[in-house]
């Protein structure tokens, strides 16, 4: 009951910042929009390479990707707002005021899914209105935000544990390297079957590989690898918690 | 048990790798409704202490009960029983007072209209109506301390630690808060553990002063035990003539023992005390010696902790200045 209190504390001020400060509002919105415009629109020509079988066209199967991008640096910029805390001292008035400091890290990570659902929604309608088409029903689209969600828990419970061991905004390429990685060594520009060389054989091992093609399955209609993707998404929001847990407790340690 | 509205700590110690014994092996007991005072120059472990006693910092040796609960297994039922406004107010300048007092108050896990009353209550009681709903970030140095204060007691707080709450403060902020915590003592029964370096702030404020060096405690009492543990009153008189600075001596050796004065003055440690002042006017007078300047001497809480670590108070932190914030950095490194 206390760490719900105090979760709703800390997500309401760190939404209440975002949303009142256009410097941290835009960022957040226009990044994604900027990667789906540049990749959907500068690359739309892989739709004709030979071996591009994705059956909605470029613009659908870049969205996905993108949707899951902006799920996972949503995240990774909660991670930031965290780091930026315990360097400016807020972060002790938290710790110092949450009779239950478990509920901070909940805060966080309900502001980052409140934060991510605005810019998820506001790229779908823009790739609505470019015409991206949709071949997936209501249940085939709810497991993929379903698991886009679960990419930015599992980002924000990442970043939170990198910002509260190191508690300094140096952190960042800490935070953002690790995950800008295994996004792009996914098959980020084409299907995994026309990679070739040691990146066909990195994106195989890369456990988004599996999210991604899940996610670019559900937007089809036809999907696919959906108990490996949930079980890999699931696993990684699982492992972060432990990894965010611990972060708090290292934080508690060094007062 | 400790009573679940006191302070009591045994052996408590912390020692930050690299760096400095901060605290080593503190013993205290502060009972409830009590105001103590925790006085000591800069880097001679006040903030570590608190830092462990309100919880943000576990200690290395050593135990803590505050408000019954242990600080280190019982966190969280400390802090729900504590308020704590800690050296730098650390505040958002993104949000405004208001809005402070709002995360504060849900974070108590207070209701709606229970926010709303005891923030409006509490800004009233520091002051800050009119600037409620300004950015912090347009604040004044005392205006945070005082939104501080008030961050702190939201949740009406059984314990409440302020550390160096009047530093940098104008006087007349430093008065209103002086103001503020007696009556949070005397009216509502609130204990006050205060750390501070003014020994005039310690002397008005404290029932009971607890004086820390080099992580020590080297005295502790009231400000009247203290003091008069240190010795007598003295009393210094500058001859206007300084050429009659021996006659002069003379004269004060009638009621007591020499000591330390300025160097064109004589002084007297008093034998009988305080009620000697007016013989010593009169025998002056008699002996028709004109006198420039004459000064009683009270012992100050400056002479407890010179007669305790043989330096003054003033300045005595200058010599190994180690910030809480330094600490820290020295335990990262």
């Amino acid at each position: 009951m206390r760490a719900l209190a105090v979760a709703r504390g800390v997500a309401w001020r760190t939404l209440h910042n975002v949303f009142t400060n256009p410097s941290l509002l835009i960022p957040s919105l226009v990044f994604p929009l900027f990667f789906f415009v540049a990749f959907a629109g500068g690359l739309s020509q892989v739709d004709n390479v030979p071996g591009f079988d994705f059956p909605l066209g470029y613009t659908a199967f870049q969205f996905v990707f993108v949707l899951l991008q902006s799920a996972a640096f949503g995240g990774v910029f909660t991670g930031f707002g965290i780091a930026r805390d315990f360097e400016t001292g807020f972060a002790r008035r938290l710790l110092l005021a949450a009779p239950n400091r478990t509920g901070i890290v909940l805060g966080y990570g309900g502001a980052a899914l409140v934060r991510w659902l605005v810019t998820a929604a506001v790229l779908t309608i823009v790739a609505l209105l470019v015409g991206m088409t949709v071949g997936g029903d209501g249940i085939d689209l709810l497991g993929l935000y379903t698991l886009a969600l679960l990419v930015n828990i599992a980002a924000v419970l990442w970043a939170a544990g990198v910002a509260m061991r190191l508690r300094t905004m140096q952190a960042g390429p800490v935070m953002q390297m690790p995950v800008f990685l295994v996004l792009f060594f996914a098959p980020v520009y084409v299907p995994l079957s026309l990679l070739q060389g040691w990146i066909h054989g990195l994106a195989t091992v890369n456990p988004l590989t599996r999210v991604l093609e899940a996610g670019r399955g559900f937007l089809a209609g036809s999907p696919t690898e959906v108990g490996v993707a949930f079980a890999v998404a699931l696993g990684l929001a699982a492992l972060f918690s432990l990894w965010a847990l611990r972060g708090l407790r290292s934080a508690e340690a060094a007062g | 048990m400790t009573d679940r509205h006191g302070i009591e700590a045994q052996g408590l110690v912390r020692v930050f790798k690299k760096g400095p014994r901060a605290v080593d092996g503190i013993d205290l007991r502060v009972e409830p409704g009590e105001i103590y005072g925790f006085l000591g120059p800069n880097g001679a472990g006040k903030s570590t202490t608190v830092l462990m006693l309100v919880t943000l910092l576990p200690p290395t040796e050593g135990s803590a009960r505050v408000a019954g609960y242990d600080v280190v297994s019982e966190g969280p039922h400390v802090r729900a029983s504590i308020g704590a406004a800690l050296q730098e107010a650390a505040l958002d300048p993104l949000l405004t007072g208001r809005e402070h007092l709002r995360l504060q108050t849900t974070m108590h896990g207070m209701s709606a209209a229970d926010r709303k009353q005891r923030s409006g209550e509490l800004l009233e009681r520091v002051g800050l109506t009119q600037a409620a709903d300004r950015k912090v970030r347009t604040y004044s140095g005392g205006m945070k301390r005082r939104l501080d204060l008030a961050l702190a007691l939201v949740h009406s707080p059984s314990i409440l630690f302020l550390d160096e709450p009047t530093t940098g403060l104008d006087i007349q902020s430093r008065l209103a808060l002086w103001a503020e915590v007696e009556r949070l003592a005397r009216d509502e029964g609130v204990t006050v553990f205060l750390t501070t370096q003014y020994l005039e702030e310690a002397d008005a404020l404290a029932d009971r002063v607890g004086i820390i060096d080099h992580g020590k405690i080297v005295a502790e009492g009231s400000p009247a035990d203290l003091k008069a543990q240190v010795g007598r009153p003295t009393v210094e008189v500058v001859p206007a003539d300084r050429e009659e600075r021996d006659r002069a001596a003379a004269i004060l050796a009638r009621f007591g023992e020499p000591c330390g004065s300025a160097a064109e003055g004589v002084a007297v440690r008093l034998r009988s005390g305080e009620a000697d002042l007016a013989e010593i006017v009169r025998a002056l007078d008699a002996e028709n010696l004109k006198v420039e300047h004459l000064q009683l001497h009270q012992p100050s809480l400056d002479d407890v902790f010179l007669a305790k670590t043989g330096r003054s108070l003033e300045g005595a932190g200058d010599e190994e200045e180690v910030t809480p914030a330094a600490e820290l950095a020295l335990d990262r490194a």
